[in-house]
């Protein structure tokens, strides 16, 4: 491996690598837009200009190969003056509109112009102004003043999602991106141009306008939309998650992710959310205080024959709380009629080719793992039967996290509900199961974001992930619900506290007539 | 500490104290009489005192020449504001060379400060702190400004026009 100098400091770097990339390695600061890790060599925006000792003129580091003995810097003044006169360049016809622009504190040309510009433009002339707001597609907006013309977005629609919708038309400071005769940006991947756009030029239209992002806070996290477990950064403020983007994990998902685990911060917040326990039968149930309704709900499964007892999972907890529920129904109660309620059997083992699998539960493989190593399981015939039959007079319910991939959610309630009692942990509210027949226990619980655990992805990779915030502080995990379940106290000082959602001014809201 | 000090003895006697602070108001009334222009106070509300011209009073959002809305909800001075007290929710605009604007604005003038960080944070003139200051109401709700306050009060004669038009700059190439 050849050892080359960044800056003065001796490193090692792997053969055939870039001298961009040795001083990501070395971790020094390099100005750069149009080199991206996940995607080829453009050398588009002349930014990362090194001066490489031996050779009269200066170096882009990023198509420049090292070479053993190499001495390469980027803090000598020729440098500092070529990067900082190409940043002018760069902003010659950009509008400078930061207010209204969503990239503003998370943008490349504003942080690099921090670092490596600071100069007085020196521009006279006129701006070429380009059309705003632009409609690409379902998911994207584009901006045609504020891009810099790094092609990014238009490498990756060629290599990564290999649709190819996006290119550069015209020439010169006249050049802009656009769709092929206004072919729409629409694949599942679109929303990654927006991720690697460097300025503010491709914005999410879910996200458009909605909050600025220093309010935002980061929390590392894993996809829970399929069977792939991508590793995600959700951003989130005390009113709740407001988007959700890739985090790079070179053995799982690369730098990329699906629109479709974008989506999964929706039902997380607290409109879809169940906040209290239900009891009761068909629209008499009554709300109470999540530990009465699960208390409650342990008392009568402990109270009910361990033959009479179904238990069915969705794959969509985390190894943990499969294995304290298993442990509790297995070995506590006894029971031998488990079930795994699969949405959608026939699309299991789909596949995109990129990342986005037919398996929209986050955790199959993690809960196989538990059927083999507990007991086996039961066919779905047998559940059907049992209940029709009366022989299962509890049926509970691990829910879905996530309805919207269950499709057959609502003919599933009506089945389970003919059994004479129905123990159903939800993260989300569901109108079906506030009117289902036989008496129902709905007891809140977190969803992916608000606890700590691991999922299985596909490829049978375990992944923990941490709690990032709380959006429901009244729910629980399984293992704290299985806990109360079977009698015993949990750490009541652990579990989080007050009321989530919007901080409410009372100073303001109480204010009565004088 | 606090040093106990006796009454004197001729302090006990209350009577000279009396007439002396007596004599002193009425020295003083003579001479309000005679000179009322030296008088230091005011006919409170009839006359109002006049502050400077760089006063921060009561917020005004300024408007465009055709009279819509001039913020543009970049929430700069939500940020910068110490107080916590302005609350700004953003929208898409219909016209596209709008793009975004505040769909409402909130200032809660109860827990303002009045230091004037939002005036100096905001890059494009569109909120200032105007020169008034008597406020008064007799409702908590009343302090919580919307843009309906805040640009088209009365007294702002149908608002207050900003230095910084898009138009104009769209015009000269900026």
């Amino acid at each position: 491996m050849p050892k080359i100098k960044v800056n003065g400091q001796e490193i090692e770097v792997p053969e055939k690598s870039t001298v961009i990339q040795a001083f990501k390695q070395a971790g020094v600061d390099i100005c750069h837009y149009c080199w991206h890790p996940g995607l080829s060599i453009a050398g588009v925006c002349r930014l990362c200009m090194v001066q490489v000792e031996g050779m009269p003129k200066l170096q882009i580091a990023c198509n420049t190969e090292v070479k053993e003995g190499m001495s390469v810097n980027n803090t000598s003044d020729v440098v500092k003056e070529t990067v900082k006169w190409g940043l002018d360049f760069h902003l010659i016809n950009h509008p400078l509109d930061c207010p209204i622009c969503d990239q503003a504190g998370e943008c490349g040309l504003q942080d690099q112009y921090m670092q490596f510009g600071s100069y007085d433009p020196e521009m006279a002339e006129p701006k070429v102004k380009k059309s705003k707001a632009v409609d690409l597609g379902p998911t994207v907006m584009l901006d045609k003043e504020r891009c810099i013309l790094c092609s990014r977005c238009v490498r990756f629609t060629d290599e990564v999602s290999k649709t190819n919708e996006l290119g550069i038309f015209n020439r010169g400071d006249r050049s802009e991106i656009g769709t092929v005769q206004g072919k729409p940006l629409d694949n599942n991947y679109s929303l990654n141009t927006v991720d690697i756009c460097p300025v503010g030029a491709l914005t999410s239209k879910d996200f458009r306008f909605r909050q600025r992002v220093w309010y935002l806070k980061e929390a590392d996290s894993i996809c829970p939309g399929c069977s792939t477990g991508c590793s995600v950064k959700v951003h989130y403020n005390e009113e709740g998650v407001w988007r959700v983007k890739p985090r790079v994990n070179p053995e799982v998902n690369g730098h990329w992710m699906c629109d479709v685990g974008r989506n999964t911060y929706k039902y997380v917040n607290l409109k879809s959310r169940l906040l209290s326990g239900k009891v009761g039968k068909r629209d008499l149930w009554q709300e109470v205080s999540v530990e009465d309704a699960v208390r409650s709900a342990g008392l009568k499964l402990r109270e009910t024959s361990p033959d009479a007892i179904a238990v069915v999972y969705t794959g969509q907890y985390t190894n943990e709380e499969y294995a304290s529920a298993f442990k509790f129904f297995k070995e506590e109660l006894k029971v031998k009629n488990v079930f795994h309620w699969l949405n959608n059997p026939e699309k299991v083992n789909e596949f995109d080719g990129l990342l986005f699998r037919g398996d929209r539960n986050p955790n199959t493989k993690g809960l196989e793992n538990a059927f083999a190593s507990f007991g086996a399981k039961g066919s779905w015939d047998n559940l059907q039967a049992g209940i029709n039959g009366r022989k299962f007079k509890t049926v509970i319910v691990f829910g879905p996290e996530d309805q919207s991939v269950f499709p057959d959610l609502d003919e599933k309630i009506k089945m389970f509900s003919q059994a004479e009692n129905l123990i159903w942990l939800t993260a989300c509210a569901n109108k079906s199961l506030d009117s289902v027949g036989g008496e129902t226990w709905q007891i809140p619980v977190k969803t992916y974001i608000e606890k700590a655990g691991s999922f299985t992805n596909f490829q049978g990779k375990v992944q923990d992930f941490k709690a990032g915030t709380t959006i429901v502080p009244q729910a629980l995990s399984v293992s704290e619900a299985v806990e109360l379940m079977a009698g015993r106290e949990i750490n009541w000082n652990l579990r989080p506290r007050g009321v989530g959602g919007p901080k409410t001014n009372y100073a303001v809201s109480d204010r009565g007539e004088l | 500490m606090s040093l106990v000090r006796k009454p004197s003895a001729a302090a006990s006697w209350y009577l000279p104290g009396i007439l002396a602070g007596m004599w002193f108001t009425f020295v003083k009334m003579i001479g309000n009489i005679l000179n009322p222009k030296k008088m230091p106070t005011l006919n409170y509300p009839e006359e109002k005192y006049e502050y400077g011209p760089r006063f921060k009073g009561n917020h005004v959002l300024t408007v465009k020449k055709d009279g819509s809305i001039r913020c543009t909800a970049c929430m700069l001075c939500a940020t910068a504001c110490p107080a916590q007290c302005i609350k700004i929710t953003a929208a898409e605009h219909d016209d596209p060379t709008v793009e975004k604007f505040p769909i409402s604005y909130e200032i809660d003038v109860l827990r303002c400060v009045y230091c004037g960080f939002c005036e100096e944070a905001c890059p494009v003139d569109a909120i200032r702190m105007g020169p008034e200051w008597q406020t008064a109401g007799l409702n908590g709700s009343k302090f919580a400004y919307d843009i309906q306050q805040l640009a088209y009060r009365p007294q702002l004669k149908g608002g207050v026009v900003s230095v910084l038009d898009d138009q104009e700059r769209h015009q000269a190439g900026i």
